[in-house]
């Protein structure tokens, strides 16, 4: 028994770091008050850059490129949404399709229809002393995004909840007006959350390519991003909520790949479509019995309006 | 400049923008003669498209023409109808992301009742439309009731249905319970073939694929622009859409109207299922790879969500689309005029950018209408 | 125009509506940019680019709308911008010191640590008025603060105000009132139409006076024009009377004999109108037609508001016909669900009554309609058109099932454009064109619309909330007068005002809600406004 849970914690750990980041993103982005649908396309390119740059580069260099490749997206979200108030779940569904078709059209130039040739994955860090703790060895044995997402919304909560710059923010996303009486930019903080955004995104992307794979794939990440949104409402637009929300999609999943050849019998009774499934049910559960809006940013989705003439 | 034009610019400069920039792509993606691939893998597109004039007017058979042009009206009928869907969902106020998995829902409706009812012929196609755009509206419905009755923001709600439709009817109905056998006891990847009866005619017979499913989405789209624009619950629909308090304070049934729009649009996404399956698959395939439904949000907001415009931008993309498999003679990968549509939408997003680079240059002429509000309205409601 | 601001001075700003005064404070806190002219501090020219130049020089801002961060606490909304740190985090306690100690240097009552949107109105405002000081600044800009006041309220904060002046700060105070404006201004300047027209100390004026400084001579001729009655006639002649001749403003007082009440803005016509009542032309007289039929008859009438409390808890209401009933309160105690439960809008809880022969309860919009109810809302662009329609499909709106505006299910687009043209006309609305976006109207023209749209309807029984708000004086008068007209043909007005002024001028009887309660009722000759102002705040059984 305790045998399983520890393959399950650790298949967990493993995979779990891409959406976490990706999750922490979305929570980034919207709650400066900017829809960060999409969150897919930033990924897409972060794994599509990282895994191009791997081919010249050491791996760790190359996850860099990738989160600024996520980054470059991000901004020209930024550029539609902020700077010209264009709506925002458009441009998002506008970057996806670009970083869907633009993927497919690179890939298929430059690589083929098997995706890039393989790199050197980032190295797994042991911890001898962990290892032999029952449960607690599951720790030992990841690369290092998985150590990083776990520490990453912790900081995250910190900043958000203690210190000023978090307090900007969630205001600008509640009420950026106010936010604009007071002297302070609110594009600059918009920006600021939006880049960051698409730097978490993309490192989601880019892990995908160097640890979960060791390579970009013509499908990456197929509907990560959108799991990671649902990871975000889940855990009521908090980095601790989209965190745990993330790790209980990710260790479902975990159990689901366990069962599927452990116990192929229990999957007659309980189909994987529906194990499959069961994130985004989840997500739609606790949104119809909790509702929206007591924990939505007030302001997200709306472009904010400078009052200056 | 008229009204019209005004609202028309901005979709056909960021189109033309688009096949500039994927122009380059190629041209600048290439060693040799980098512009001169780009020009002829356009061209190719263009004859996979329309037809290949050149050779029919070599002397070639008419199928040259008819079969690329099948090919694109029947691209067309698909985008046609999710893009419609999207549209209307926009013109109640919402936002509709789900048209893939309602047209995935309407697929797998039409291919059981195609494949396990059997009715006379000219009963079995309306009876395998119906049930698919019941399935569809079923699926959009759930959406629309958790926004109305929950307050979920459906931008949200239809992402998620999106990928439950995926998981459940990919990943459990069509390898499990649905799964249809084949005559020699094989088991065949998806359900089984649909019966002779449920399969749309073909308009042409063997000269092109085109079939009545063509016919099907430019007759949804005249209706759904006539129900707009010329009726009482069409005017009530456009109210709510563009000021549902307003809607509300005179009277309209809110609610009703969002919820049989957003039915509609589901319907419409399902009938594209429909038409996949009865018209061109025979059967929901091992998983429905196509995501007409992502590109109707593309369609819809490239024409700018007028059902006339969405005709136009679909059968647009379509000639494109039906075009791309040609550019493979280029090696320029079938998916290209996916690129193009994708950056088109991308730079359609900036309409305001447009709009005011149009104003700059009318500077003289002060411009009376403010710029159209973005049709969506993002999670708080 | 130009403006200078005095070190340790309570400079009033008043004007029209729409005269410019908002525009002027907001380049002076960096919102806006001037196109031209400059702007000097203590003697030095300066530019503002943004908010934050402005506060660096010791301007501060309190808007009309309040800019605070609902979700946060006081201390976190006075602090944002420039919090207090500790080792590089936000250090909350010290914000709470630091914001309690600013509230106690200025005398200001209010708990750091409660959450904004748990704070009544005028707490809000203090909060504000805290954000500003707290910020250092010397100079202190209030637009409009007393709009959402209570009249006790308004004298809290007008003491404020001087105490702030008394420790040397500088109070500049935008407003429409000149009452409250002649008590507490060391000086006014006075504007019309983006100009400064007057610079006024309150000894060396009266109301009167700076009436006719805002409204000048082309806005006369308008108002004379657009009364359209002959009753309105006559009040605006006496008007003209009344402000033609500013010099005599202590002459021309006694003739309209309004008591404490000089005319402001808003109310010229209508004071003019009591002004002929006390004259003795009994013809002119409000309140003597005969009592009509019952339209409304309610009791009890109890509704949740927004935020799910309880917003009605028991009203007690009649409408006659040809009456207008007015409904006076401070912003938020209940007029607006009232308005709401009227016309269908807000569901009751509790209560009972008849509405046009039928029970009130299940009433909803199309039913209220459909019963003849009209409604005039508060918020136009919200509720009363859809700005991106045109303005002949605004006509249609709410009414679109009907002849002329549809033929069965189709909409009859001949009918409806012959109807939207009438009414262009007949309410001169500018420029008459019904196939324009509705949002390229002014707002005045807007309104006129949905006014002509709704008396189109021959209502029986007409719910407007706020009509004249935003609006230039051309068009009040011309709304005032369709009011009127409304209720000579015999429709039953509820109106409901949060400018007291406004209903005192045209209401026959007027209830007045605190807390979703009738603390008071009035009938016309019997008004007195300090009562109706302890009723506002709550007091209830003390008049006799």
């Amino acid at each position: 028994m305790l045998e399983i849970l520890h393959r399950l914690l650790f298949a967990t750990l493993d995979a779990a770091p891409a959406l976490v980041f990706a999750a922490l993103g979305a929570v980034l982005s919207e709650r400066a008050g900017v829809v960060a649908v999409g969150v897919e396309g930033m990924m897409r390119v972060g794994a599509f850059c990282a895994a191009v740059a791997a081919l010249v580069m050491p791996t760790p260099a190359a996850v860099g490129i990738g989160m600024l490749a996520g980054a470059a997206l991000a901004a020209v979200h930024g550029f539609l949404c902020i700077r010209w108030r264009s709506d925002q779940v458009v441009s998002g569904i506008a970057l996806n399709l670009v970083a869907l078709a633009g993927g497919t059209f690179l890939l298929e130039t430059h690589f083929g229809p098997n995706g890039t040739p393989p790199i050197q994955q980032l190295q797994p860090l042991h911890w001898p002393e962990l290892a032999s703790v029952p449960l607690l060895g599951a720790l030992s044995g990841h690369a290092a995004p998985t150590y990083l997402a776990l520490l990453l919304p912790l900081l995250l909560q910190g900043m958000l909840t203690r210190t000023p710059l978090g307090l900007r923010l969630r205001a600008v996303g509640d009420k950026p007006h106010a936010v604009a009486t007071l002297g302070l930019s609110v594009p600059a903080l918009r920006w600021g959350a939006v880049l960051g955004g698409g730097l978490l995104a993309g490192l989601g992307g880019a892990v995908l390519s160097t640890t979960v794979l060791d390579r970009f794939e013509q499908h990456t990440p197929a509907g990560l991003g959108f799991m990671a949104l649902a990871a975000m409402v889940f855990g009521r637009w908090t980095p601790l909520g989209a965190f745990a929300a993330a790790a209980f999609f990710a260790f479902g999943n975990a159990l689901r790949i366990g069962l599927a050849s452990s116990a192929p019998g229990l999957l007659d009774v309980v189909p994987q479509g529906v194990l499959l499934a069961l994130p985004y049910l989840l997500t739609l559960l606790v949104l119809t019995f909790q509702g929206q809006r007591n924990s939505t940013p007030a302001s997200l989705g709306v472009p904010y309006e400078q009052e200056s003439r | 400049m008229g009204e019209r034009t005004r609202q028309a610019l901005p979709s056909v400069l960021s189109v033309l923008l688009s096949l500039l920039v994927c122009w380059m792509l190629i041209a600048f993606s290439r060693d040799m003669d980098g512009m001169a691939t780009a020009t002829a893998a356009y061209l190719q597109m263009l004859w996979g498209g329309v037809g290949d004039w050149p050779r029919f007017l070599d002397g070639a058979p008419a199928t040259v023409l008819t079969r690329p042009l099948g090919e694109a009206a029947m691209k067309a009928a698909l985008l046609t109808l999710t893009g419609l869907s999207v549209a209307v969902a926009f013109k109640v106020g919402l936002f509709n992301i789900g048209a893939q998995g309602q047209m995935l829902l309407g697929a797998l409706a039409a291919a059981v009742v195609g494949a396990h009812l059997a009715l006379p012929g000219a009963l079995h196609i309306p009876a395998a439309l119906l049930a698919a755009a019941l399935a569809g509206g079923a699926w959009a419905g759930i959406a629309g009731a958790l926004k109305l009755y929950r307050g979920v923001h459906e931008v949200i709600s239809t992402i998620m249905l999106n990928w439950v439709a995926v998981r459940l009817v990919d990943n459990w109905l069509v390898v499990g319970p649905l799964r249809g056998v084949a005559e020699a006891g094989a088991s065949i990847t998806g359900t089984a073939e649909i019966h002779p009866t449920a399969t749309l005619p073909r308009l042409l017979g063997d000269m092109s694929r085109l079939n009545l499913g063509f016919v099907i989405a430019a007759l949804a789209a005249v209706a759904v622009w006539a129900w707009l624009t010329r009726t009482r619950s069409g005017f009530e629909t456009r109210a709510v859409g563009l000021g549902d308090e307003a809607a509300r304070a005179a009277g309209i049934p809110v609610a009703r109207r969002a919820g049989l729009a957003m039915a509609l649009a589901g319907a419409l996404a399902g009938l594209a299922g429909a038409v996949l399956v009865l018209g061109t698959e025979g059967r929901y395939p091992g998983t429905l790879g196509a995501p007409y439904g992502f590109d109707g949000i593309a369609i819809a907001l490239i024409g700018n969500n007028h059902p006339l415009g969405v005709g136009a931008a679909a059968l647009f993309f379509g000639v494109l689309r039906a075009g791309g498999t040609r550019m493979q003679l280029l090696d320029v990968h079938k998916s290209f005029p996916e690129l193009i549509q994708g950056l088109a939408l991308l730079f359609v997003a900036g309409r305001l950018i447009w709009l005011a680079a149009l104003r700059r240059r009318s500077a003289p002429k002060p411009a009376t209408a403010a710029p159209p509000a973005p049709a969506a309205q993002v999670p708080h409601a | 125009m130009s403006l200078d601001i005095r070190e340790g001075e309570l400079l009033a700003v008043v004007g029209e509506n729409g005269a410019g005064k908002s525009s002027l404070m907001n380049v002076l806190y960096g919102l806006y940019h001037p196109d031209s002219g400059e702007v000097s501090v203590g003697g030095k020219s300066v530019r503002l680019k943004s908010p934050r130049d402005a506060i660096a020089l010791g301007i501060g801002m309190v808007h009309q709308h309040f800019m605070l961060v609902p979700t946060l606490t006081v201390a976190e909304n006075v602090v944002l911008g420039r919090e207090p740190t500790r080792r590089g985090l936000f250090d909350w306690e010290r914000a709470v010191k630091e914001v309690a100690a600013t509230c106690e240097r200025f005398g200001f009552v209010l708990d750091p640590r409660a959450r904004v949107d748990t704070l009544t109105v005028g707490s809000q405002q203090k909060v504000e008025i805290v954000k500003a000081l707290h910020r250092g600044a010397r100079v202190l800009i209030l637009d409009e603060p007393t709009a959402v006041l209570t009249p006790q309220e308004a004298d809290e904060l007008a003491r404020v105000m001087r105490g702030l002046v008394a420790q040397g700060r500088t109070v500049v105070l935008i407003s429409h009132k000149l009452k409250e404006v002649l008590g507490v201004a060391d000086r006014i300047a006075v504007m019309r139409r983006g100009r400064l027209v007057a610079e006024v100390r309150p000894s060396e004026t009266s109301a009167t006076a700076l009436a006719a400084l805002m409204v000048g001579e082309s806005q006369r001729a308008v108002m004379s024009n657009a009364a359209a009655t002959p009753e309105e006639k006559l009040a605006s002649e006496a008007l003209l009377e009344a402000v033609g001749f500013p010099a005599q403003g202590d002459n021309a007082r006694p003739a309209l004999r309004v008591g404490e009440k000089p005319p402001g803005d808003v109310l010229l016509e209508a004071t003019g109108l009591q002004a002929l009542g006390d004259n003795g032309r009994p013809a002119l007289r409000v309140g003597e037609k005969p009592a009509g039929d019952l339209l409304l008859e309610a009791t009890g009438l109890q509704a949740l508001g927004d935020n799910g409390c309880p917003a009605l808890r028991g009203v007690d209401l009649t409408v006659r016909e040809g009456e207008i009933v007015g409904i006076a309160g401070v912003d938020g105690n209940g007029q607006r669900e009232l308005a709401e439960v009227l016309t269908g809008l807000r569901s009751l809880t509790a209560g009972s009554g008849t509405l046009l022969g039928r029970p009130l309860k299940g009433l909803t919009p199309a039913e209220a309609r459909a019963r003849g109810v009209g409604h005039v809302p508060e918020d136009r662009l919200r509720r009363a058109v859809v700005k991106a329609l045109s303005v002949e499909e605004n006509i249609a709106l709410g009414r679109h099932s009907g002849p002329p505006f549809a033929k069965g299910m189709w909409i009859d687009f001949a009918g409806r454009r012959e109807r939207a043209q009438a009414l262009l006309a007949a309410y001169d609305v500018r420029p008459p064109e019904p196939t324009l976006p509705l949002q390229a109207l002014s707002g005045g023209n807007q309104q006129k619309v949905v006014v002509a749209r709704e008396l189109d309807a021959r209502p029986r029984l007409l719910v407007v909330v706020q009509p004249t708000r935003g609006l230039d004086i051309g068009a009040v008068t011309q709304v005032h007068a369709r009011l009127r007209e409304a209720r000579a043909q015999g429709t039953g007005v509820v109106l409901v005002s949060l400018d007291l002024e406004e209903v005192l001028a045209l209401a026959d009887r007027v209830y007045v809600l605190f807390e979703g309660r009738v603390t008071g009722q009035f009938t016309r000759p019997e008004y007195d406004e300090r009562e109706l102002g302890r009723r506002m705040l709550g007091a209830e059984q003390a008049h006799g």
